[in-house]
């Protein structure tokens, strides 16, 4: 069978990782499954026969290279296909048995962790943007469009921001 | 190295934390625990990677558990003494919610009666 490469362009917010899930998980579903190198917005797919995988996102910045194949080992022992990473978000893949769709984070407490660390990272980014945003209005009339930019760069932070620690109170309350 | 405190700050464990600690009686790797969590828990618990992963790395800042070996990709943790405290205290008290538990089953089989 003649294997054919699709590219599909598709944007994700930082809050939106079970919609992206759920959406690889329809592609495999028609026969189109994931591959590697990811970018973001861009997905490549390999076509295939039509399989009920499923895709699981971790997020984890900056580890050593030792841990990071120990994290990664831990994976794989347990089934899962690792296919990239992504600013931080590790894509994980398993095929579904028994009609239950398998997890990486088994309970709420762990989910909340996960999105703690992503916090933890959005965090960093705050001096700079209260950097950029402090300075709006001091440059020059010919710079207003990057003003505008700025600004809603740091509304969307902010949004972002919101989102995720009301995903994180949700899951404290389960 | 965690400083020593009262069990007490760690409990209630979570069901899933429960199991990693009893799984740990024995030096286990990663994999090797989320095996034995599913069995000792008669299926009722899963344990995934994720979830494995952040309690190790969480138990081990706490000093709930030990590194016992490591290499290029496992590594393997035990109790630690504070973590084997933690532990007993958690068995004490699930013990007491289980005889209440059986004496108020028992109480209200005979009024039903």
């Amino acid at each position: 069978m003649n294997r054919r490469k699709v590219r599909k362009f598709k944007a994700f917010w930082a809050w939106q990782d079970e919609k992206e899930e759920a959406w690889l998980r329809s592609m495999s579903q028609q026969g189109l499954h994931l591959t590697e190198p990811l970018a973001p917005i861009v997905y490549s797919f390999l076509e295939g026969e039509p399989r009920d995988l499923v895709y699981r996102l971790d997020y984890v910045q900056r580890m050593s290279g030792d841990e990071r194949g120990r994290y990664l080992q831990l994976f794989q022992d347990s089934g899962w296909e690792h296919l990239g990473a992504n600013g931080g978000w590790q894509y994980f893949r398993k095929p579904v048995e028994a009609g239950d769709a398998p997890e990486i984070f088994t309970d709420p407490e762990s989910k909340v962790e996960k999105y703690k660390g992503l916090l933890a990272y959005m965090f960093i980014l705050l001096p700079f943007f209260v950097m950029l945003v402090s300075r709006i209005g001091s440059r020059p009339p010919a710079y207003r469009a990057l003003d505008v930019v700025i600004f809603i760069l740091f509304l969307l932070y902010m949004y972002a921001f919101l989102r995720i620690a009301h995903r994180v109170r949700q899951l404290r309350r389960l | 190295m965690a400083k020593p405190s009262s069990p007490y700050r760690y409990l209630p464990l979570t069901e899933a934390t429960y199991y990693i600690l009893l799984a740990l009686d024995e030096p286990r790797h990663g994999y090797a625990v989320m095996q034995t969590v599913a069995e000792i828990s008669q299926g009722t618990v899963e344990v995934g990677p994720g979830t494995l992963y952040g309690a190790f790395s969480k138990l081990e800042k706490e000093g709930l558990i030990v590194k016992i070996k490591e290499d290029d990709r496992r590594k393997t943790y035990g109790l630690s003494p504070q973590g084997e405290e933690v532990l007993a205290e958690q068995v004490r008290r699930l013990g007491i919610m289980e005889r209440v538990g059986a004496r108020w089953r028992a109480r209200r089989q005979q009024a039903r009666s």
